[in-house]
């Protein structure tokens, strides 16, 4: 037993030398790739804001209308921070449509008490099947506010149901507990402004544990002590301004966050909204979309807006991140396989040969591959078959690579936006990039090989997300 | 030799870490430290423009304290001041600006070989309100970015060059400066109306469109040929601008012509025809839009409807009548119709 074990390990790490070498380089290649096109695009992207006056561009009246989508499920305690919060956002032509998803609590009624709702009958063409809505309320003291009271269906069926509804050109899909900047739809709307091509623009989300929140709006930054929320902080970084920022200017993005995205209504309609049967939906529709644009023609430029525009409580507790992670990772695969036929098809242009791949290969397979890595490693160890100090080294070269990129991330966030201001800040930053590769990393490969696992048995659930809340303005 | 190997990416990828890691900090440091000096300084600098601001005479001893300051500091001060006065306050603080130096360094970035410095320096000139023919030149920029922030600086100088250079620029093939333009052109007023009613008349395609949405906010009457003109154009887009357009000059020319756009081949000039005869609360066309509630396409039925509602009682008594259609998609709009309460009917 043990000599058909060496023998295969000992195959296997003769025949698998040469592809692990180019799989790691490809990879670290590809990400260094992705870093000099996010400080290209970054260095850009400054010299266009600086000292621009969105207050007289962009409160105009030929300012396209924003419909914001916030579907709220059983949250009466932060529905009306929330609301107000998107009420006062600065932009002028602007809608914002509640969908209680069938809320079990007292959502409805708290909106109904708060924002003087009463029920009305609108015109409205219900283009995509949807669960059947109950009631629609107007507000009588707040004319761009209406909710929408509907049987569950979940998030995707919300959002189609406020499509439905909506009356924007553009429409801005989001988490009813995400915290948008107050000038946050200014500066998404943007690339609708520049150019013709733009069917859906996605911003900068930034994690707001340990940030300290004064009506809805955050006004100080801080990165959070909290272990698991402090390499949130720094995954989000390198995710928004390494990842995203640089597929921007390869013309690759095909992520938009669910947290926040800005939508061109007509578009998302015509193609069938969002999808019911994947937990994948955001970035479902944002592939589709781009599908349907090479396909069929129209727009289908995907674009990200680097300042950061948005706040979303993470996770805290392994076990709901640990969730949260699997279900992004069934999504990816969900989402890659019904979009199967774009793969390597030179057809889809950018996304089929590049993207696509880049998908498939670095993301969803990531850590099967870092398992058999991993295990093929100790094995190798165990029989004497590696030299240890080799592959200390390889380790070693490994997180050393990551933590020099994770840096970059960081010095792109001090020389762009700077949300992150003192020492202290800085130095959690860095510590929790130096931490992450010590067993929380291991930890996500576990959570994402789960995933996967899930994906191939069928699962579709969506767990559920606990929440801390927001950390108040301390008193001074 | 392959641990040779190791050992070399080994130590290469120290070096990048090491070096990754020190930029960081120092970089924050200095980040630090100039962000100190800059608010520290800019504060000063800012008590200096307002005190001069406020006294309305030129304090010698104010002004060359201002001028010791770094040119960073000074554009800072006087950029943050600028959001916040206007007439008198404006024109001292472009006073101050030029008496210091500020004004003649940002028309030299203008001239700047790179559009980032000329993007830098039509934003100074802009925010101070400067009136000055370079706006011309940079309306003509090679850079999009560039061309638009000159659209945004020409508004407070409607000169007829300025404003034909304006609405050359409504063919721009760059989205931002179109964009820009139209906003500064709304901006501008009725003093456009002249000029905006010559281009209509000979342009089509884009440029046609752009102009006509900016026409639809002016609404004066003398674009009215043009409007006529153009909902006759092969593209549906632009025969869409032209109904909004007519609908907003409101006169009975304008209603006729909506009335025969209810007939056209594409549903959202139907559409678009309805709402503005709605706009014009143009009751005479009742009946025609009573006949519009059996259009096949659900948004002219939308907006047939709510155009009914919109003309009052006659309108009402239509939508009424049209309970009793044998076509239950016009009787069902007529339905919503009657049920919507009067705001989101108006």
């Amino acid at each position: 037993m043990n000599e058909t074990l060496h023998a295969i390990v000992n195959a296997v790490l003769f025949k698998a030398q040469g592809p692990v070498l180019a799989y790691f380089m490809a990879v670290n290649g590809w990400y260094l790739v992705l870093l000099v096109s996010s400080l290209l695009e970054l260095r850009r992207h400054m010299l266009l804001i600086t000292d621009e006056s969105r207050h007289l561009l962009l409160s105009s009246t030929l300012s396209p209308t924003i419909s914001i989508l916030a579907p709220a499920f059983n949250e009466e305690a932060t529905i009306e921070t929330s609301l107000r919060a998107l009420l006062a956002l600065q932009y002028p032509n602007l809608e914002v449509i509640v969908i209680s998803d069938g809320s079990k609590d007292r959502t409805v009624q708290v909106l109904i008490e708060r924002f003087d709702l009463v029920p009305v009958k609108t015109i409205y063409e219900q283009r995509i099947k949807t669960k059947p809505v109950r009631t629609l309320y107007r507000s009588s003291t707040y004319p761009a506010l209406a909710v929408v009271d509907k049987e569950n269906g979940g998030k995707a069926d919300a959002l189609n149901v406020g499509l439905s509804f909506a009356r924007g050109e553009l429409v801005c899909a989001m988490d009813a507990d995400t915290l948008i900047e107050g000038d946050g739809l200014q500066r998404m709307v943007r690339p609708f402004l520049y150019a013709t091509d733009v069917v859906a623009t996605g911003g900068t989300i930034r994690v707001v544990n340990g940030s300290e929140v004064k009506h809805g709006r955050v006004v100080r930054a801080s990165v959070p002590t909290h272990l698991l929320a402090g390499i949130q902080v720094v995954e989000y970084l390198r995710a928004f301004l390494f990842g995203r920022l640089g597929w921007n200017r390869l013309g690759g993005n095909i992520i938009i966050s669910g947290a926040f995205g800005l939508f061109q209504r007509e578009a998302v309609v015509n193609s069938g909204g969002y999808l019911h049967d994947t937990v994948g939906e955001d970035m479902e529709l944002v592939l589709r979309l781009k599908r349907l644009s090479y396909e069929n023609g129209g727009p289908g430029k995907i674009a990200f807006v680097p300042d950061p525009v948005a706040w979303t409580e993470v996770p805290e507790s392994a076990k709901v991140l640990g969730r949260q992670r699997d279900r992004w990772h069934r999504g990816l695969a969900d989402v890659l396989w019904r979009h199967r036929g774009m793969m390597f098809n030179p057809r889809y242009g950018v996304t089929g040969l590049f993207v696509f791949p880049y998908y498939l290969f670095i993301e969803l397979l990531a850590p099967v591959i870092e398992v058999i890595g991993l295990a093929v490693l100790i094995l190798g160890l165990a029989f004497g078959m590696l030299d240890w100090k080799f592959a200390a080294l390889f380790y070693l070269t490994a997180y050393g690579l990551g933590t020099a990129l994770t840096a970059f991330t960081l010095l792109l966030e001090n020389i762009s936006f700077n949300r992150y201001e003192t020492f202290r800040d800085r130095a959690l930053l860095f510590w929790w990039a130096l931490v992450e590769n010590l067993g929380y990393r291991q930890l996500t490969v576990y959570w994402r090989l789960r995933g996967l696992w899930k994906f191939v048995r069928g699962r579709k659930d969506w767990g559920v997300m606990e929440r801390k809340g927001f950390r108040p303005v301390t008193a001074t | 030799m392959q641990f040779t190997l190791v050992n070399i990416v080994m130590m290469a990828e120290v070096g990048l870490l090491v070096f990754a890691v020190a930029l960081f900090f120092v970089h924050g440091a200095l980040l630090n430290f100039s962000n100190r000096r800059l608010a520290r300084l800019s504060m000063a600098a800012r008590e200096s423009v307002a005190a001069l601001i406020n006294s309305g005479t030129v304090n010698l001893e104010e002004l060359s304290a201002l001028e010791e300051q770094p040119h960073d500091v000074q554009v800072v001060a006087f950029l943050e001041i600028s959001r916040n006065v206007t007439g008198t306050g404006k024109e001292r603080l472009r006073f101050i600006a030029e008496k210091i130096g500020v004004v003649d360094r940002a028309k030299k970035l203008c001239e700047h070989s790179r559009w980032t410095k000329r993007l830098r320096g039509t934003r100074i000139l802009s925010r101070l309100d400067v009136p000055d023919p370079l706006v011309l030149k940079l309306l003509a920029d090679p850079h999009p970015a560039v061309r638009a922030q000159a659209a945004e600086w020409a508004a407070v100088q409607p000169s007829p060059e300025v404003i034909s250079a304006m609405l050359t620029l409504l063919a721009d093939p760059a989205t931002q400066a179109r964009f820009a333009v139209q906003n500064a052109l709304l901006r501008m007023g009725g003093t456009i109306a002249g000029p905006l009613t010559s281009f209509l008349e000979t342009h089509t395609g884009r440029a046609a469109e752009a102009g006509l949405r900016v026409a639809e906010s002016v609404a004066e009457p003398s674009f009215a040929p043009a409007a006529q003109r153009l909902s006759r154009d092969d593209d549906a887009g632009i025969r869409v601008a032209a109904a909004k357009l007519l609908g907003a000059i409101g006169d009975a020319p304008a209603a006729q012509r909506l009335i025969d756009m209810l007939r056209d081949g594409e549903s959202r000039v139907r559409a678009a025809a309805a709402n503005a005869l709605g706009r014009m609360q143009y009751w005479a066309a009742g009946s025609l839009l009573s006949d519009c509630l059996r259009d096949p396409a659900w948004r002219v039925r939308k907006e047939a409807g709510l155009a009914l509602r919109a003309i009052g009682a006659p309108g009402t008594l239509f939508l009424r009548r049209a309970l009793k259609s044998d076509d239950r998609f016009a009787a069902d709009m007529a339905q919503q119709v009657l049920d919507l309460p009067a705001a989101a009917a108006g």
